[in-house]
């Protein structure tokens, strides 16, 4: 009896890694010739550059990944030129070893000086580093982080004062700023404008997070985690830095994780702004100077949700719009079976709780927060730059000189915490012997448990227009845990070359060998915070000048732009802190020009002008119901419907009027259009009576053929079966002086969708469509949906019924001009449907004939208009867009499987999606196994779980068993274009793709349209990054766009036209504004 | 590993058949019961079951066991009819002459390793077990085990109709946030409430989920002079007060030794994970093997009595579910936190589910309610059932004055209101009545 099954496994698991390492040889080989040439780096050995350094960590007993949960977080970079000899020299901070100061000789050698420098030798857990002139002596100096006052820990932060010659002396007390506690990194920059560098310095917690609390614990002072603002009194003459913190409005709290810290004036006021990522759930802060030496902090005023587990910031122009972005980063992984082993995004209850707590939402993923100048996006998603793993620094620089900042980031953790196996164990551990005597044993046998991983470094090329492309640094991209990270040109070769600290590894030094023409701008005696603008063929250039970011580490204060192909620019105009501007003309390119402060014409600040739209009177009142608590495997809430709004003349003035119908219990308006251009609430009783309905669409018809325009309201919700009374329509009859009464009559009860009215079969009775949004409490089902014949007297009769899909939005309208109309439906996880109304008197599904046989998307709307003047009706769609979780093309559809997998007469929704090359599922181990509890014994660990690659890996049942499976092929807002024959489909730009398109008007050259859906479930996250816009597509090759002046994150459900360039939008669960162009 | 035991066993095996020993009969002590129980609890903690769904693990093998017992002695009489939907197993045919005690504790460990997650860890003791029977005497063992196979076929097919597959996917409990008495959610974890639809389990004696409704909680208010308030505000006052005695004060020592939470959480590090500790049932099973050891109780008398208790514990806890999700009380940490103070913690961890009644004192009232009737009143004993998680042999002189500590303990711990505890303790003790009164055995 020999264990078959053992050893087949072991068998196969060999020829695994067999395959697996021939595999990759030969990958690895023609690869590597490829990218010889083209890797932008060159990995420079440590012998070579004389930079032999290296944090090594080494458990002592008081001290390791159990007993101090920061022990992984590495040391930090410093360049800076020490001795102004024109070359950025290094300095670098070590855990457990002592820091080390190199010196620049030119040709990326190195000579470590640290010891003659008078660099204390002694190992104390250093952090975060800054080099900066805080004396203003023209000499940089060095300010150096620690972790003290904690077990074993004393060290206190320290501040070498340039002595010129190379010399340093520690001067940390006699400045005022030896604080001892659980430092991260200062930031130095001038907070008043009175000339000389004040300083923020943020610490970490170590805090338990025994309870999340209540956001409102960041207001208690703690005297080592708390972060600080420190004012310079240089100007006063006084060689001390004053504590500031509390008149500063600065939060001081055991809450504050404080691990990211990045300096910018974001909102381009002329005051230094303060971002500070924080770990865990308390949220990033971005103080916004007052310019009255206070700072208030802003984020949920200019972030509609920030990274959760925050480690690193940069902050930097990425779109060249001249304003500054901000990336921050997380610890999401890429790897497929890492990821399904690994912790992730809260439970949608937690969650709810933690926003309940007075949180902010944060995602456990990367962030890149667009600033459009009144507010930022997050657009990580769009760009595949979300997920990095275990993230430190990000690096916002232009490493190919092509004009374009582009990201490069530092990962890896020496040990992961985060593996769920790893959890999982813990549980098991018997804590009863965790003695002080047995301690030691205890944890050293949970560190060997706890696995680890070493990733390569990530870089992404900013290919503009929000496309980004993951490169290879350096060709060979070996594996490291990398933490704190700068850049600079260390060789003054004009590109920037990186310096990485690494753990139990020497330092990395990546040498740049691109070409590009560039420019390289040394501001004399500049305090941090001078704004650079280059002007140069027709382009502008913007950086600011700020040294502290990525991550414990502090970059060159040279400002480098990168050129291209531009040979001359026109000029460069440097804006200083204190509102000094100096202008150069005509400068030669591959050079670097040096700039001393001089003049006297001063900056005037570019007001940011308010956005610029009013509130209207209407607000939606969303009725809670959590779908995720009926349907546990649901991607999506869908009783967050509505509100509907239809626009029409009621009372036969001439003018439009508008009905908006209400969530569940909030009764239905009518609007009528004064002769002043405003809408007034109208007195209709008889919709007080029908608040209990939940409405998801209406429309005006003349129902009874009288001529004027009478109301059919569609109910809907999915928070009642199908058949209740509370989902039954309602038709409102018109008087013709716009007084309803309501129809006595049954009437459809289903979870409504969409409804459109037209008189297909011709006979002067306009009938409708009714398009079904899904079934109660089965997600993923199809419902029927009816295309109801008016037989007149108010009687109308099913003509045809079908399955189409989760019905969101129908139009009819002829578009192939046989004098026969189609009817055209959108919903989720269908194709655009088109149903033709055929002479014979049927309906024939006609959605491949004219080419939309692979579109099956998460659509939310649909419009017919001619849209490139052809005079061929056109069609536009809103979809989910592309700053999305899930990726789909037809190759790598989203699946979903809908069948009763665990025989409990109830329906499951099994989601597969391609997770950066490999199909995963959708739903979390424990997510499924507390759905379908037979799962538990299938899956003892997350290991096993994390192979799990399709369906019948997950459930042993073949696809072709499976009752229904739905598919996801295009994700992208379109456009198809109707050539006579069929359509042909092209994209929306990609900033019409940052969100969800709710709503659109087409317009003779231009689309306005309406985003953003937070019905989401956690793991996918809220759509908000795009309130709405305008597309200008009088060239449908380059369509231009501007987005509409609308709160941030706004969940946009309609758009009205009221008149020439005003819009309303209606928002579910919020409230409704006016905008125009 | 264990297929290479297995393989090694077998190899004995053949080679000792081989040379004709004669099969010798297989003997069954009470202490096979206490192992395979003691594994159940074991995997049960790793598994992490919670406190109801680990009362229905132990009850079906439990009572598996005992109807194949039930055929051999006089002293027990079979339980179908008596409890709910149960009919007669097969019997073991005379002409075989079965090893009933065999059979009976191979069904009880086959049933058990259906109900757990972790398999692979009971069959390492079935593993064992079988080689030693196997080699003892592999034609009885062989007879028996077919037996206790189709015993388990029966048994499961009555379990399956128990309401529990349906109650997985059942919608989550809602939590009403504009309700200030409703249940919230409590640190650290913030976890769902657990088990809300657990009363539409089927019971085993009671007629319903709510044939002992106690009586409502005092009314949720917090005036000062209420009744209510007043319980809230002991809540506080006495962990104040015991808080202040130190760690080694008896209270502080009661709280802990009946804490049996299955779900208490640490937090270290980046992560938050669960502590491994039994559930109330689990500890009065404990005490179960205790009270038959001391009682030198043979293989029936200790069937009986892990039997008769885990059917009270797991109608208890039917019982106590369906008011706990009546009522949907909040618990004293959200309260005190909200109105009182902020910064205050419970000295035990608020287990996740609404505070009325508690699961503890009904749990213990119907536990020891059947104890007291199978071993006597005033039968002292040592409970060392938390020895292995850190805590002290604590001593008893009855059942019942063990059962209102632990009810008591649920106060000092500040997961509980008095009246939680009082009204919980009686609501147990009417469901310990009606199952010794139902099922009684015939040597009692």
């Amino acid at each position: 009896m020999i264990n078959l099954r053992y050893l087949n496994f072991k068998t196969v698991a060999l020829c695994n890694l067999i395959l697996i390492f021939v595999f990759a040889c030969s990958n690895e080989e023609s690869d590597q010739d490829k990218v010889k040439d083209e890797a932008p780096f060159r990995n420079i050995d440590a012998n070579e550059s004389g930079l032999l350094f290296s944090n090594d960590l080494k458990d002592s007993g008081d001290l390791n990944i159990i007993e101090f949960l920061y022990y992984y977080n590495g040391g930090g970079v410093a360049l800076g030129d020490i001795n102004n000899d024109g070359l950025d020299d290094i300095f670098f901070t070590a855990n457990q070893k002592p820091d080390k100061l190199f010196l620049n000789l030119g040709n990326l050698k190195f000579k470590d000086i640290s010891e003659e420098a008078g660099i204390s030798q002694i190992s104390s857990w250093s952090t975060g580093v800054a080099m900066t002139d805080v004396n203003n002596d023209g000499l940089l100096d060095i300010y150096v982080c620690k972790v003290g006052n904690y077990k074993s820990l004393n060290g206190k932060n320290e501040l070498y004062i340039n002595q010129g010659n190379n010399r340093f002396e520690e001067q940390a007390a006699k400045y005022g700023i030896d604080f001892s506690g659980f430092s991260t990194q200062a930031s130095f920059f001038d907070y008043d404008n009175d000339g000389d560098m004040d300083m923020y310095l943020m610490n970490h917690s170590i805090h338990s997070v025994y309870s999340y609390g209540n956001a409102s614990a960041r207001t208690k002072k703690d005297s080592l985690s708390g972060d600080l603002m420190f004012e310079n009194k240089l100007f006063d003459g006084k060689v001390k830095f004053v504590d500031v913190t509390k008149q500063a409005n600065i939060y001081s709290s055991a809450l504050g994780y404080g691990l990211a810290l990045a300096t910018s004036d974001v909102n381009n006021d002329g005051y230094i702004d303060i971002y500070v990522g924080n770990d865990f759930h308390e949220n990033d802060y971005l103080y916004l100077n007052q310019g009255n030496k206070t700072f208030k902090e802003s984020a949920e005023d200019y972030f509609n949700h920030t990274t959760r587990f925050t480690m690193g910031v940069d902050i930097a122009d990425i779109t060249n719009n001249g304003k500054l972005d901000i990336v921050s980063l997380d610890m999401m992984p890429y790897n497929a079976e890492i990821f399904l082993k690994s912790g992730g995004e809260d439970s949608d209850k937690i969650n709810q709780i933690k926003n309940s707590f007075g949180f902010q939402q944060q995602y456990a993923r990367n962030h890149l927060q667009l600033n459009n100048g009144s507010y930022f996006v997050d657009a990580a998603l769009i760009t595949n730059t979300y997920a990095t793993d275990w993230s430190w620094s990000p690096l916002l620089l232009d490493y190919n000189n092509d004009g374009l900042n582009d990201l490069f980031i530092t990962n890896g953790i020496y040990k992961r915490p985060n593996d769920l196996d790893y959890i999982k164990y813990l549980s098991t551990l018997d804590f009863a012997n965790y003695t002080e005597t047995k301690q030691d044993s205890i944890e050293l046998k949970l560190i060997n448990t706890m696995p680890t991983l070493n990733l390569p470094n990530k870089l992404f090329t900013n290919a503009n227009n929000l496309v980004f492309k993951s490169t290879s640094v350096d060709g060979k991209d070996g594996s490291t845990y990398s933490n704190g990270a700068a850049y600079s040109d260390l060789d003054n070769d004009g590109d920037l070359d990186i310096v990485i600290n690494n753990i139990n590894e020497n330092a990395t030094l990546l040498e740049n060998k691109s070409s590009g023409n560039y420019l390289t701008v040394k501001l004399k005696n500049s305090i941090n915070g001078a704004k650079v603008n280059l002007f140069a063929n027709g382009k502008t250039y913007y950086k600011e000048q700020s040294t502290v970011k990525g991550y414990l580490s502090s970059s060159t204060s040279n400002l480098h732009f990168g050129l291209g192909e531009t040979t001359k620019i026109d000029s460069l105009v440097v804006v200083w802190q204190d509102g000094l501007i100096v202008t150069k003309k005509d400068l030669a390119v591959n050079a670097t020009v040096s700039i001393e402060k001089e003049g006297t014409s001063k900056y005037n600040l570019e007001k940011k002008d308010a956005l610029n739209y009013q509130e209207f009177t209407f607000q939606h009142r969303e009725n809670v119901f959590l779908d995720y608590e009926q349907d546990g495997l649901a991607p999506e809430n869908l009783s967050l419907e509505g509100p509907s709004t239809v626009q029409a003349d009621f009372n036969s003035d001439g003018l439009l009027d508008l009905y908006i119908g209400g969530a569940r219990n909030q009764k239905p308006l009518l609007f009528l259009m004064g002769q002043d251009g405003n809408l007034k609430l109208s007195d209709t009783k008889i919709f007080d009576e029908d608040s209990r309905y939940e409405d998801t669409d209406a429309i005006a018809l003349d129902i009874d053929s009288d001529g004027d325009l009478d109301i059919y309201a569609l109910s809907g919700g999915n928070d009642y079966p199908n058949g209740h009374p509370l989902l039954e329509d309602r038709i409102y009859v018109n008087d013709g002086k716009g007084n309803f009464s309501k129809l006595e009559s049954k009437l459809i009860n289903t979870n409504g969708g969409s409804v459109s009215s037209h008189d297909f079969d011709n006979d002067g009775l306009v009938d409708l469509f009714i398009g079904n949004r899904a079934v109660p409490g089965a997600y993923g089902l199809s419902p029927q949906s009816y295309i109801l014949k008016n037989k007149g007297n108010y009687t109308f009769e099913i003509y045809a019924k079908a399955r189409f899909g989760m019905v969101t939005d129908s139009k009819w309208a002829d578009i192939d001009e046989d004098g026969l109309s189609e009817l055209i439906i959108v919903g989720d996880w269908m194709p655009i449907t088109i149903m033709s109304f055929t002479s014979n008197g049927k309906f024939l599904d006609k959605t491949k004939e004219f080419g939309f046989g692979d579109t099956n998307g998460l659509w939310n709307v649909v419009e017919v208009a001619d849209v490139n003047n052809d005079g061929k009706l056109d069609i536009i769609g809103g979809n989910v867009g592309l700053n999305f979780k899930w990726k789909a093309s037809k190759d790598t559809p989203v699946k979903m499987y809908l069948d009763d997998f665990d025989e409990n007469e109830k329906l499951d929704q099994l989601i597969f999606y391609d997770f950066f090359g490999k199909y995963v599922p959708f739903a979390s181990k424990d997510k499924l196994v507390e759905q379908m509890p037979y799962l538990r014994k299938q899956y003892t660990d997350y290991k096993s779980f994390a192979s799990v690659s399709n369906i019948t890996d997950l459930t042993d049942k073949p696809e072709e068993e499976i009752i229904n499976i739905k598919y996801l092929y295009e994700l992208r807002s379109m456009i198809f274009l109707n050539d006579g024959a069929k359509f042909n489909s092209m994209a929306l730009p990609n900033q019409a793709q940052l969100s969800t398109l709710e709503d659109i008007i087409v317009e003779k050259d231009k689309i306005v349209f309406t985003g953003n859906h937070n019905g989401f479930v956690t793991e996918l996250g809220e759509a908000s990054s795009n309130s709405g816009g305008i597309l200008f597509t009088e060239n449908l090759e380059n369509i231009k766009y501007q987005s509409l002046d609308l709160p941030n994150g706004i969940r946009g459900r309609k758009i009205l036209k009221l008149k020439e360039n005003e819009y309303l939008v209606v928002t579910n669960n919020g409230k409704s504004y006016r905008t125009g162009l | 590993m264990k297929s290479l035991r297995h393989c090694l066993y077998l190899t004995i095996l053949v080679l000792v058949a081989s040379c004709n020993k004669p099969a010798e009969p297989i003997e069954i002590t009470p202490e096979v019961f206490h192992v395979s129980v003691d594994k159940v609890m074991d995997i049960q903690i790793h598994d992490i079951f919670s406190p109801p769904v680990a009362s229905r693990v132990f009850v079906y093998p439990n009572i598996a066991a005992y109807e194949i017992l039930a055929q051999k002695t006089n002293e027990m009489s079979s339980l179908a009819g008596k409890v709910n939907e149960l009919t007669s197993i097969p019997m073991a045919e005379e002409s075989k002459n079965i090893n009933l005690e065999l059979a009976a504790i191979i069904a009880h460990m086959e049933l058990s390793k259906s109900l757990i997650f972790s398999e692979e860890k009971m069959e390492v003791l079935q593993d064992s077990l079988y080689a030693d029977w196997q080699e003892k005497n592999e034609p009885e063992f062989n007879t028996a085990k077919t037996y206790a196979f189709e015993v388990v076929k029966h048994i499961k097919q009555w379990m399956d109709a128990d309401n529990y597959n349906q109650t997985r996917t059942m919608p989550k409990f809602t939590v009403d946030t504009d309700d200030p008495s409703r249940w919230q959610p409590t640190p650290p974890s913030y976890m769902d409430g657990i088990e809300p639809h657990w009363n539409k389990i089927r019971t085993f004696v009671l007629d319903s989920a709510a044939q002992f409704k106690p009586i409502t909680h005092p009314t949720f208010s917090l005036e000062k002079g209420s009744k209510f308030y007043q319980e809230l505000m002991e809540v506080y006052d006495v962990s104040k007060e015991i808080t202040a005695k130190g760690n080694d004060s008896e209270e502080i020592e009661i709280a802990q030794f009946w804490d049996c939470n299955p779900f208490v959480s640490v937090t270290r590090g980046h992560f938050m994970f669960a502590t491994k500790k039994i559930s109330p049932g689990a500890h009065w099973i404990g005490i179960v093997k205790i009270a038959s050891r001391k009682s030198n109780a043979d293989v029936a008398q200790t069937v009986n009595a892990y039997t008769k208790t885990s059917i009270a514990i797991a109608d208890a806890f039917i019982s106590c579910w369906d008011e706990k999700y009546r009522s949907n009380l909040i618990r004293p940490e959200t309260l005190i936190n909200q109105h009182i103070d902020p910064d205050w913690l419970p000295i035990l961890q608020t287990p996740p589910f609404p505070e009325y009644t508690s699961g503890h004192s009904v749990v213990s009232g119907a536990a020891s309610t059947a104890l007291t009737a199978i071993f006597g009143d005033n039968f002292q004993f040592d409970d060392d059932t938390e020895v292995p998680f850190g805590l002290p042999i604590r001593s008893f002189d009855s059942f019942n004055l063990a059962a209102e500590e632990a009810a008591v303990s649920r106060l000092y711990g500040g997961i509980h209101y008095r009246a939680a505890i009082d009204v919980g303790l009686t609501q147990g003790r009417n469901v310990g009545n009606l199952i010794v009164e139902r099922i009684k055995m015939k040597f009692e």
